[in-house]
């Protein structure tokens, strides 16, 4: 599973970086940058809650298959 | 001291009137019984406007009172935008309104862009750098306190002399403003989100006028503030905002201002509300209150649990800019919603027990900072960490804190309010 971002979406709110400082870093443009997006299996669920509770749903999972990249 | 919660079916909604600010000050206890049946029985319920002197009334307004309406209107910002004022019912004419609600008030583009430029000031990483700083504010706001008490026969005022020090003084120092003006930034700040309390504006005819004034002097402290920290950098929030820039642009020293003023009131009394409301939640929960003592670990749920209890800002409001439908309800263009935190806080739908307090609580999705959306509180994080290290302090070295007498309630309907909670150290004589 890889974490993806919508930059329009993003507000810098840091939420995502509260819960995961390792994975989530908000910029110096005020967006976030996801510093590892192929989510690790043992912070899987606070990756799931991360991306739940992002307050402008600007984060969601994709599954490998996913996307034209693959 | 006691809570008794009312039973619903005693209220008489026909003669509930939310825009009937002495209602607000009444019994908590009769607010969230009547918010219990406006959630069963008119989720979206209609209400006239409050008349505000040398304002035109507008048409009204929905209270929405259950937290699935709250979140799906707060999460279509497009649909429900805060551009045509967010912290008033009344339409406020657009230059004030920009000018008092910044980005609250704003819609995008404009709130994307300047969101970005101050939200990286707020992160918790940055923020992990005021926590020493935090730390010794509340220490030092202790100590005061204790003085005070030792001067006053070991009275002191919890709002005064413990809530309001608190984040006043983070934010102050923060942005850098020198001691000898933080008395009028408080009670500049006080008046401007009095919500009209005749107590904060004696003269009611001339509110709007206060209230403008208020807002004037800040905003001149602040520009001055911002060209002298353009001249003379320093390690301050001020300095930070007026040389960052977003795809090459800048903030002007009057949105500068604009910004202030709105940290300032958005930062002080929601804090200071969330503290006072917390102290008092634990007089009226004593166990509660010997649970969080005995057990640090507790702070993240408790903070949280403080301020779901307490949701110190009382709505937002949005406006719909077409004609719709939201869970059923059929709405048009131009019709305003206020979206009631303090209800979605206590909606059985959500919330297992919504009238326990209970600072384990988990997981606890309050909207306290607000339901999803653009708008959600750029300072959650601080705010956190502000509550966090003044209960542990509070708990820690004023464990004989008592609170002796009802609190005197702040008459608006936008603020969870205490204006007063008197209360004493027993260990001082
Ligand atoms: C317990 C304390 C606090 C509570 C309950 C609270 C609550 C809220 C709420 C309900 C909103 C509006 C969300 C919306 O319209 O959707 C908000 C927005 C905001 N808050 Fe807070 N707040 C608190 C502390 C703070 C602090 C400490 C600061 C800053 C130092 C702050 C700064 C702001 C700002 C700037 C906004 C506007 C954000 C935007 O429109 O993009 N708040 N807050
Ligand atoms: S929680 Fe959402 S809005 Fe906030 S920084 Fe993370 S991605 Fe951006």
């Amino acid at each position: 599973m890889r974490i993806t971002v919508d930059r329009e979406l993003c507000i810098g709110s840091g939420a995502c970086e509260a819960l995961l400082p390792d994975v989530f870093e908000v910029g110096d443009d005020g967006v976030v940058t996801v510093l590892r997006p192929e989510v690790d299996p043992d912070v899987a669920d606070e990756v799931r809650d991360a991306v739940a509770q992002c307050p402008t749903g600007a984060l969601a999972l994709a599954s490998e298959g996913d996307g034209p990249a693959g | 001291m006691t809570v008794d919660a009312l039973p619903p079916a005693s209220i008489d909604l026909d003669a509930v009137d939310l825009s009937d600010r002495d209602w607000w000050a009444g019994p908590p206890a009769r607010r969230y019984a009547t918010f219990a049946r406006l959630r069963e029985e008119r989720p979206f319920a209609f209400y006239a406007e409050p008349e505000i002197p040398m304002l035109p009334s507008g048409p009204g307004y929905w209270a929405v009172t259950r937290y699935a309406d709250v979140e799906a209107i707060s999460s279509q910002p497009a649909v429900f935008c805060s551009g045509r004022g967010a912290v008033s019912i009344q339409d406020i004419p657009a230059d004030l309104n920009e000018f008092y609600g910044s980005l609250i008030s704003m819609d995008d583009p404009r709130h994307a862009k300047i969101r970005r430029i101050v939200s990286k000031t707020f992160t918790p990483r940055m923020l992990e750098r005021t926590v020493d700083s935090v730390r010794a504010v509340v220490d030092d706001v202790l100590a005061r306190a204790r003085q005070t008490a030792a001067a006053q026969g070991g009275h002191v005022d919890v709002v005064a002399d413990l809530a309001a020090p608190v984040p006043l003084r983070v934010i102050c120092d923060m942005m850098g403003i020198p001691e000898e003006h933080r008395a009028m930034v408080l009670a500049h700040s006080t008046v401007i989100l009095s919500g009209g309390d005749p107590e904060l504006i004696e003269d009611q005819e001339q509110q709007l006028t206060v209230f403008l004034q208020a807002g004037m002097e800040l905003a001149a402290l602040m520009e001055a503030l911002a060209a002298e920290r353009l001249e003379r950098p320093r390690e301050d929030l001020t300095t930070a905002l007026v040389t960052t820039d977003v795809d090459g642009e800048r903030l002007s020293h009057q949105e500068i201002a604009s910004f202030f003023i709105l940290l300032l009131v958005a930062g002080n009394e929601t804090t200071r509300n969330a503290i006072s409301q917390g102290v008092l939640a634990l007089a009226e929960h004593p166990e509660q209150r010997a649970r969080w003592a005995g057990d640090p670990g507790l702070d993240r749920t408790a903070v949280e649990e403080v301020v779901r209890w307490a949701s110190p800002v009382t709505w937002m409001r949005r406006t719909a800019t077409r004609d719709g439908e939201v869970n059923g309800h059929r709405f048009a263009e131009g019709d305003k919603f206020l979206l009631l935190y303090g209800s979605a806080n206590r909606d059985p739908a959500v919330f297992r027990d919504p009238e326990v307090f209970d600072l384990g609580r988990d997981p606890n999705p309050h909207v306290g900072f607000g339901a999803r959306g653009p708008h959600f509180c750029l300072g959650a994080h601080l705010a956190r960490r502000e509550i966090a290290v003044t209960f542990r302090a509070l708990l820690d070295q004023l464990p004989d804190l008592e609170v002796t007498a009802e609190p005197d309630r702040l008459h608006s309907s936008f603020v969870n309010g205490i204006k007063r909670l008197p209360a004493r150290l027993t260990g001082v004589r």
